[in-house]
């Protein structure tokens, strides 16, 4: 067929000036073919989008996206408090077990209790669950007759003032003991907040202002400074300085940030009580740097959970495809469009390297079988059908997982893939050759070449192997198509390529989860469509080649 | 004719030493191997021995503890027998497993090759009556669509419009939840609706090849002399095509499909592992991840005799149909 083009024709022939050059036939009636045509420029393409597109795009294949996500978070926990908390007055050490006896006392009614280390405490009210404790020192006297006493015995309090000394009575029937009196410490079912995190108060601040708070005033005086009480209800109130700057909330609630490092104001607590005497669920709060954020309240017997919306940077996986990552992200949060670029330079590259590898091989092999046939064209074809029997796949996937094993590197992986696949397709492109080579061997223009005595290298390389490309052209075009499939088929059963190295196959292995494969099309759609598209092309362009070169074939 | 069949036979009997041989030294290279795995696992149950004892104790169980050359002639002694072992992975002996999956392969690969058939022959001679022209273009450009598409990205294509989308078939699987309650009738039903998806996909793959070898077959014969003696006198463009090329096209086609007969057996390991269709390529891949020994050196002595099998099957029908072609 070829050897016509072959035929060698005098330099002033007339036909000379009109017939081509075979390689310009072939090229002329290859480029008539439109299929072809549209192949080569769908390869043009994908070579661009691959290599042109990878170093263009600002992304790397495995640089991991983040976004910014609202989760809801606790922040901060509320619960009624039913202990009581005692403050201890300044220099007073009060004995370790004086919390569980005013526990006894206030539930008992019994206000005056003695302390393990023989010291007796009195307990005197001043407001709902408020008192102020007393140490006490038992009195022989009789106080009965003071004015005081008469005074604090219509007040129904047990403590009252006489001699410049405090005292407290106790009042069994119509015995009354009396006891001289020292403060030390409130006990109260209150918190306090200060505004400021290091304010520390005075025991006169939480005397003064519970006492005030029971009284029902408004302004307090603590060492000299003024402040005014806003009191919300009975328990909580919020306390301004002199200069009507927040100082201090005091309510019956322990509101206690869940987070770490996060100081809760008394202006926060003040908005979550009143959310919880409310009975709403969720409700706003403006912090100082002017964020009005969104508060959740959920109420677990007496505990109450305060939860927020929190902006949370989490890893943004399979993300829709916007205008930053056109074909959306993966399963890791990586670029989809910088990985099927950085794909295709791998399936382009696979593809070739094997090609390369498989005719080296298949052409030394076919040609020396055979060139010289006899035993050794017996003994090469039968190593030829050895390794045609194997079965490909299986074989491609335990040498996949023997590579897992070993957990050989990802770029490592790649050539290791390209000699796997090349080292099992050589095979058809040797028995090409080999049958080629044997029919010209006995065709004229070899026998003439013996006889005029070319040496045995050049007759096959100069006059045979030019004589097999047409073949092996079209052979390699069309093998290009399939290795990229095989790649592909590995890289998706997850034996070839793999992570962070992108290929086709391994972006489609995403399937395998069905939830991705119902809800992320995007993710696995355009490398499938990619593979399809390459490889058509190269078949596209193998068959207008065979066309081209096999001009009997024509009309 | 004999002699030459003979002589294939043999041939191909040292073939298969070889090849075995192969893939045994590969398989032995796995390191993960099955026991190496199951050892693990008997170790971590409580009061249980440590993992080396275990290693020495399944290795032997398994015939693991000799060096790879006199394991493969143990192996080989036996298969020459016919005992191929128990698989470690099914724990039941090989071709029980095999008999009992054989089947599934074969009907899809037997469903889409009819298929394949009726589509490709008709639509290969369509194309080379009218060369070049409308019909030609379209069909080479399916034909070649479906060469290229990868039968992993086409099944799951698939299986998003027809299982996900539309609800008709079940994403996985050969039967569907209630197979049994059904009728026997019901139960084959069931089924061959099952095999629908993966029988659409195998056949979409591979009819492309035999379109386009048809249609070249058609081709060379249409412009061959007796075809042009036949239209000199006067015959019907019709009759000349179906009767005298449509003939002389068939040699190549039967001795090609014959060919393909074994390969009935062999099973599609991607589809049916894509639709998890318990044929012999899902059981097989199963074995081969797991490193199953004695299945996978059956599953692969049994594709290599199918290889061979098909080729001597083509050479035989080649000389067979075409009395032009003589053997030797």
């Amino acid at each position: 067929m070829e050897e016509k083009k072959e035929q060698k024709m005098k330099l002033d022939d007339a036909q000379r000036v009109r017939v081509l050059s075979p390689g310009m036939l072939v090229a002329k009636r290859f480029f008539r073919n439109r299929l072809a045509i549209v192949g080569l420029v769908i390869i043009v393409c994908m070579f661009l989008f691959a290599f042109l597109g990878g170093a263009l795009i600002p992304y790397s294949q495995s640089q991991v996206f983040y976004t910014t996500d609202e989760m809801k978070k606790d922040y901060a926990g509320a619960t009624y408090i039913t202990d009581y908390q005692t403050f201890p007055a300044e220099n007073v050490k009060l004995p370790k077990d004086s919390n569980s006896k005013t526990i006894l006392a206030v539930t008992t009614g019994k206000l005056i209790f003695t302390s393990k280390e023989d010291r007796t405490f009195g307990l005197s009210p001043i407001g709902e669950g408020v008192y102020i404790m007393y140490e006490l020192i038992p009195e022989e006297k009789d106080l009965s007759d003071t004015d005081g006493y008469l005074q604090a015995a219509e007040d129904e309090t047990n403590v009252f003032e006489a001699d410049g000394q405090i005292w407290l009575y106790e009042a069994d029937g119509t015995d009354v003991t009396f006891y001289e009196a020292t403060e030390a410490a409130v006990v109260c079912q209150r918190s306090f907040t200060p505004y400021e995190a290091d304010t520390v108060f005075p025991y006169a601040f939480y005397c003064n202002v519970l006492k005030a708070m029971g009284d029902g005033e408004t302004k307090v005086t603590v060492d000299g400074d003024t402040y005014t009480i806003v009191q919300d209800d009975e328990s909580s109130a919020m306390i301004y300085d002199a200069s009507g700057k927040e100082y201090a909330y005091v309510s019956d609630m322990n509101i206690n940030s869940v987070v770490e490092g996060v100081f809760l104001t008394p202006a926060f607590k003040e908005v979550v009580r009143e959310a919880i005497d409310a009975k709403v669920e969720t409700f706003q709060y403006q912090d100082e740097n002017g964020g009005n954020d969104k508060y959740i309240l959920e109420r677990k017997n007496n505990q109450y959970t305060i939860r927020r919306y929190q902006e949370t940077k989490v890893i943004d996986t399979y993300a829709s495809p916007s205008k930053e990552h056109p074909v959306g992200t993966d399963a890791n949060g990586m670029d989809l469009l910088a990985r099927l670029m950085y794909g295709g330079r791998i399936s382009l590259l696979i593809g070739f390297v094997v090609v390369l590898i498989e005719l080296l091989i298949g052409v030394i092999v076919g040609g020396v079988a055979g060139f010289f046939g006899g035993w050794v064209d017996n003994l090469l074809m039968r190593f030829v059908d050895i390794i045609y029997c194997i079965p490909a796949i299986p074989l491609y996937m335990i040498l996949g997982s023997i590579m897992d094993y070993y957990q050989v590197s990802a770029t490592l992986r790649i050539y290791l893939l390209c000699v796997v696949i090349s080292i099992i397709g050589w095979v058809g492109i040797a028995r090409i050759v080999r049958g080629q080579i044997l029919s010209l061997r006995e065709q004229e223009f070899m026998v003439a070449a013996e006889a005029t005595g070319i040496s045995v290298k050049r007759r096959i390389f100069k006059h045979l192997i030019p004589n097999v490309i047409p073949q092996l052209i079209v052979f390699a075009t069309m093998g290009l198509g399939d290795i990229i499939l095989t790649e592909a088929s590995l890289s998706f059963l997850g034996l070839g390529i793999k992570y962070p190295a992108a290929s086709w196959g391994s972006i489609i292995n995403a399937v395998n989860d069905s939830y991705v494969m119902t809800n992320y099309v995007f993710v696995w759609i355009p490398a499938g469509l990619l593979i399809l598209l390459t490889v058509l092309a190269f078949n596209f362009i193998g068959d207008g080649l065979r066309d081209a070169f096999d001009p009997k074939m024509k009309r | 004719m004999k002699k030459f069949i003979l002589k294939r036979i043999l041939i191909s009997l040292v073939l298969l030493v070889f090849v075995t041989m192969i893939i045994y030294g590969i398989m032995r290279c796995m390191p993960t191997s099955f026991v190496e795995n199951r050892a693990r696992e008997l170790a971590t149950k409580p009061g249980s021995k440590s993992f080396d004892e275990w290693m020495v104790q399944l290795n032997a169980a398994y015939g693991l503890d000799v060096g790879v050359i006199q394991g493969y002639f143990a192996w080989a002694a036996k298969a020459v027998r016919g005992q191929f072992g128990d698989s470690w992975y099914w724990n039941q002996p090989v071709l029980q497993k095999f008999s009992s999956v054989i089947w599934y392969s074969f009907a899809l690969s037997l469903a889409s090759f009819m298929l394949e058939i009726l589509i490709a022959i008709p639509a290969g001679i369509a194309a080379a009556r009218k060369q070049y022209s409308m019909t030609d273009y379209v069909i080479t450009v399916i034909a070649l669509i479906g060469i290229s598409l990868p039968s992993f990205f086409f099944a799951t294509i698939l299986k998003y419009i027809f299982s996900i989308k539309l609800g008709w078939f079940d994403l996985y699987g050969i039967v569907g939840r209630l197979h049994e309650q059904l009728s026997p009738a019901g139960k084959i039903l069931d089924m061959a609706k099952h095999m629908v998806l993966p029988v659409i996909t195998l056949t979409i793959v591979s009819v492309g090849s035999l379109m386009r070898y048809t249609r070249t077959n058609m081709l060379e014969v249409l412009n061959s002399d007796y075809i042009r003696t036949a239209r000199a006198k006067g015959l019907s463009e019709n009759r000349v095509v179906n009767h005298h090329a449509f003939r002389n096209t068939l040699i190549p086609i039967v001795t090609l499909l014959g060919g393909t007969l074994p390969g009935l057996f062999s099973g599609a390991m991607i589809t049916e592992t894509l639709f998890q269709i318990p044929g012999i390529g899902y059981t097989s891949y199963q074995c081969v991840m797991q490193g199953d020994i004695p299945f996978v050196m059956f599953y692969m002595l049994f594709s290599a005799i199918l290889i061979l099998l098909g080729n001597l099957i083509a050479d035989v029908l080649y000389a067979v149909v075409d009395p032009r072609v003589r053997v030797n």
